[in-house]
């Protein structure tokens, strides 16, 4: 990463007729195995560099990007940029809103530094996985383990001033079982996420967790019963939560989705000015508040700084059941006449910042997971899921469970076999009466952009208590 | 670019000679432009240019593989992947990389496609033509992608060949309401095959159609699906028939080999012909590609294959192999015999759907899912559409959805359009009978 030829690319860019100029480098050494059945099929590991130029000139935006580092192709990206953003001939012109310079340097730290860990090392933890998965005493036919390991440095320098540097490590990953029992299958996947170092794995518990969702499985299999369909209490736990806080929270929040810029591919949202739902809104019970933060720390979505070079603080999206603040880059900031809340999040240095979730979860409650199933009549606590859905303007979801128990008479009785939720948004929300205390997260790879840009994301949350949801 | 292939063939060597028992060398200049636009206006133009060669090599069966961005030194980075290789864990699958000689059909990319440097007013086509059919009121949004790429492959094995790689894809989503919209598409590789104002009519059709959408109601219909959601569906059917997918029980076809899975009238092919947004004249190994019917007259023949998984499947390779794992290029599905208005004819009471997003399984193995169709759903009766509804799920079987085909239109269309119509298809209209739909309650 050559932070020379990114200045030039800026002061190039300055000389133009712009209204605003921007430069980013990304340097991200990549390292990817992954193991089928516990043999290694492949590891690849390789270095992607490059460096990207934004302008805003007659009110139009244009982006271009390069991996070769020289001077002659920096001013070659500036004029590819500056030209299509006078080709936009925008009749609304664009504008950012206003941010102040910052000058910072920022960093992740790392307990088990990544780089001292030896390839033998990282292979052999995966090994190790999928050996404890195959003498846990239930049949896996088959296993797909992957890791991946990113060391991401990023400079970034803007006509406004601002000078960011910063470095952060990520660790992900990725398991998927089939179990066998009985001539049938069950399938479940797992993913884990972390920005550190490989202390990562210590934490995750990948392999008890994975023999627990292989028994869980298997007891699906031999055991779990078809629930009969009707409206019922619901607990969902932290993963239902965590992936209904994304979908049906976190995206409609979107602030270039509520303004349709995402509408061809990501979608729209059902919050819309003059629509039913606007900021003040009611979406859900009290007891519902969810937020987006960056800055939980060793998070999978964790940032200091955004790429527009704001700083990242938590966003209220929902707050006591009232949709409250959006998540906004400088672009939707300045057309929703408001500031920026550090949202803006590129994946790649040929990729342009847009709006993204971070880490998104419920607030927690006052209330043990013990006393959210105690007042349950007849029920179901679904733990997991498996399937699951939620249309482009995220109004209509669906989330089938993995683990699931029916509750009689605030007990715990028997596994549900793939019982399934199918509702509305504001019904979802409006039906949670109580949270429970203890926060857990999962890690998550958010789809959004074109060309699609994956963002590493917590989801996640307590459980919840849903009264009188119908499920099938 | 006698030069690039050089470069590749060095770096091929420079491994060879630091002790790669195969190696494959594989560079890619690629020049890409995309327009996306929203409002009916242009949002943003993003031009990128990415230089790199991929290399993957084999030592005493440990595969490693990697990228070369900056080429100041190719050296360090060979060495690099050849010692994570003598440390890294034996594949005992791996069967080698594919050996020979082998001749490429010349390249029919599209030269102006290379040079195409503005296609914004082939984004004003695309929304006045969407605007001609439902209306200046329309809201119109999308992205406009040029692609051009110049593929150099060496392998250690005796493969070398050059390619070039040309695309232009349109996607536009127009609403004629806020709950009423419609998504066109228009792919091809050459830009005198390319009516982006086909993709605009298309969805401004669809768009104006749907206006004063009624929720569904939940039940067994026969669906007539449009080339654009059908390209979905095939393109779940087609990864599935990935060699790989199998192995990992990502796939319904698990032990379906030689069975049949489809109607007698149903045939389907991976064929990465240079009309299509996959055209490519060789694989990542530098096996020609060709035509594999994968479903003949119902029966399934084939999976799509590497060198090393058709080791392991006692077969020979299909042309698919990426750098790693095969994948389909390119779907098709064979035309049916009836016109598309004979196709609606045969719905006595249905639905007709234009598009989805978000599929997702509970088990591949069984088939187990669900998808959410989106832009206009429309209730069909005694063949004419007869009214628009909205908030509709797809609740069912891929295997069984395969075997409830009941027919297909002579018309088909190329199309393609971000994570949900991918790989690119040539997909007719299709009648699958007795699809479960569901709805939020």
């Amino acid at each position: 990463m050559d932070e020379e030829i990114v200045d030039y690319a800026l002061g190039y860019a300055q000389n133009k007729k712009v209204e605003y100029a921007e430069a980013r480098a990304f340097n991200q050494v990549q390292d990817r195995l992954m193991l089928r059945n516990g043999i290694l099929e492949a590891y690849l590991s390789a270095v992607d560099s490059g460096f990207c130029v934004r302008v805003i000139a007659d009110g139009g935006i244009g982006f271009a990007s390069s991996n070769r580092w020289t001077k002659d192709e920096a001013k070659e990206i500036v004029d590819l940029a500056f030209k299509y953003a006078k080709a936009a001939k925008r009749k609304e012109k664009l504008v950012f809103a206003e941010e102040k310079a910052v000058k910072t340097k920022w960093a992740v730290d790392q307990k088990k530094k990544i780089e001292n860990v030896s390839p033998e090392e990282r292979i052999s933890t995966l090994v190790e996985i999928n050996k404890a998965l195959s003498s846990c005493g239930v049949k896996v036919p088959a296993t797909m383990c992957q890791c991946t390991i990113d060391l991401i440095s990023k400079y970034f320098v803007n006509s406004e001033g601002s000078e960011i540097s910063s470095f952060v490590p990520k660790i992900g990953a990725y398991v998927f079982i089939t179990v066998a029992e009985q001539g049938k299958t069950e399938q479940a996947y797992k993913q884990f996420g972390y920005s550190g170092g490989w202390e990562a794995f210590a934490e995750w518990d990948t392999a008890d967790k994975l023999i627990h969702d292989a028994k869980v499985l298997k007891d699906v299999i031999t055991k779990g019963k078809a629930v009969k369909p009707a409206k019922m209490d619901l607990i969902c736990g932290s993963e239902v939560t965590g992936i209904a806080a994304h979908e049906s929270c976190g995206h409609p929040m979107e602030a270039d989705r509520i303004l349709g810029r995402e509408m061809s591919q990501a979608g729209r949202s059902f919050i819309f000015k003059g629509g039913p739902y606007w900021l003040g809104t009611r979406i859900g019970s009290e007891a519902v508040t969810v937020v987006d933060d960056p800055t939980v720390a060793h998070s999978y979505g964790y940032y200091a700084y955004d790429d527009e070079g704001v700083r990242a603080r938590r966003r209220f999206l929902y707050k006591s059941g009232v949709v409250n603040e959006f998540l906004q880059n400088r672009e939707t900031a300045a057309r929703l006449d408001t500031r920026s809340n550090g949202s803006s999040r590129s994946m790649n240095y040929d990729r342009e910042a847009i709006v993204r979730m971070a880490n998104t979860f419920v607030l927690p409650g006052d209330l043990t997971e013990e006393e959210l199933v105690e007042d349950v009549e007849r029920g179901i606590f679904m733990k997991s899921f498996t399937e699951w859905n939620i249309d482009d303007k995220r109004f209509n979801q669906r989330y089938v469970g993995r683990e699931a128990y029916l509750i009689e008479n605030g007990e715990l009785k028997y596994p549900v076999a793939r019982p399934v939720i199918e509702t509305t948004t504001p019904k979802f929300w409006s039906a949670v009466d109580a949270v429970s205390k203890k926060v857990e997260y999962d890690a998550a790879t958010c789809g959004k952009g074109d060309p699609s840009q994956g963002a590493p994301v917590y989801t996640g949350g307590p459980c919840i208590r849903l009264r009188e949801v119908y499920v099938r | 670019m006698r030069d690039e292939l050089n470069r590749t063939e060095d770096i091929v060597k420079k491994a060879k000679s630091l002790g790669a028992d195969e190696v494959i060398a594989r560079t890619t200049s690629g020049r890409y432009r995309q327009v996306r636009f929203s409002g009916n206006q242009v949002d943003t133009t993003v031009a990128w240019n990415d230089y790199v060669t991929d290399i993957a090599l084999a030592w005493k069966k440990r595969v490693v593989a990697g990228q070369i961005h900056d080429f100041q030194d190719v050296e360090g980075n060979v060495k690099k992947l050849i010692s994570l290789a003598k440390v890294s864990a034996e594949n005992p699958t791996f069967g080698g990389f594919a050996g020979g000689s082998f001749r490429y059909a010349r390249s029919k990319a599209d030269e102006k496609l290379r040079d195409l440097d503005n296609s914004t007013d082939y984004v004003f086509e695309g929304i006045s033509a969407a605007e001609k059919e439902a209306g200046s009121k329309i809201d119109s949004g999308g992205i406009l992608l040029t692609k051009f790429e110049d593929v150099y492959l060496a392998s250690s094995q005796g493969p070398v060949g050059i390619d070039s790689r040309s695309a232009i894809e349109f996607s536009i989503r127009a609403f004629a309401e806020r709950e009423a919209s419609g998504h066109g598409v228009e792919c091809s590789s050459t830009l005198k095959d390319f009516k982006p104002a086909r993709a605009g009519a298309k969805a401004g059709e669809i768009a104006k159609m749907a206006k004063d959408p009624k929720i569904g109601d939940e039940g067994a219909y026969d669906v007539i699906f449009d080339p654009l959601i059908f390209g979905s569906s095939i393109g779940v059917w087609g990864g599935m028939v990935s060699a790989f997918s199998v192995m990992i029980q990502l796939s319904v076809f698990v032990d379906k080999l030689g069975k049949k899975v489809a109607p007698d009238f149903v045939t389907m092919r991976d064929n990465p012909a240079a009309y299509s947004l996959g055209n490519r004249v060789f694989d990542d190994e530098g096996v020609p590609t060709r035509e594999n019917v994968f479903i003949d007259h119902g029966v399934l023949k084939m999976f799509l294959h590497n060198t090393s998984t058709a080791k392991i499947f006692k077969t020979e390779t299909t042309g698919n192999a990426g750098l790693v794992f095969p994948g389909a290029w390119n779907l098709e599905m064979d035309a049916g015999d009836m016109s598309k208005e004979e196709l609606f004819g045969e719905v006595k009471k249905g639905l007709y759907l234009t598009n989805t997003w978000y599929t997702r399984f509970q088990n591949y193995v069984k088939g187990d899912f669900s998808t959410i169709p989106r832009d206009g759903i429309f209730l069909v009766e005694k063949g004419k559409i007869t009214k628009s509804l909205k908030d509709l799920r797809i609740s069912d079987n891929a295997l069984t959805m395969l075997g409830n085909i009941a027919g297909a239109s002579k018309e088909r269309q190329h199309v393609h359009w971000w994570g949900e119509a991918d790989p690119p298809s040539l997909s007719p209209y299709v009648l699958i009978k007795n699809v479960n739909m569901t709805k939020s309650r």
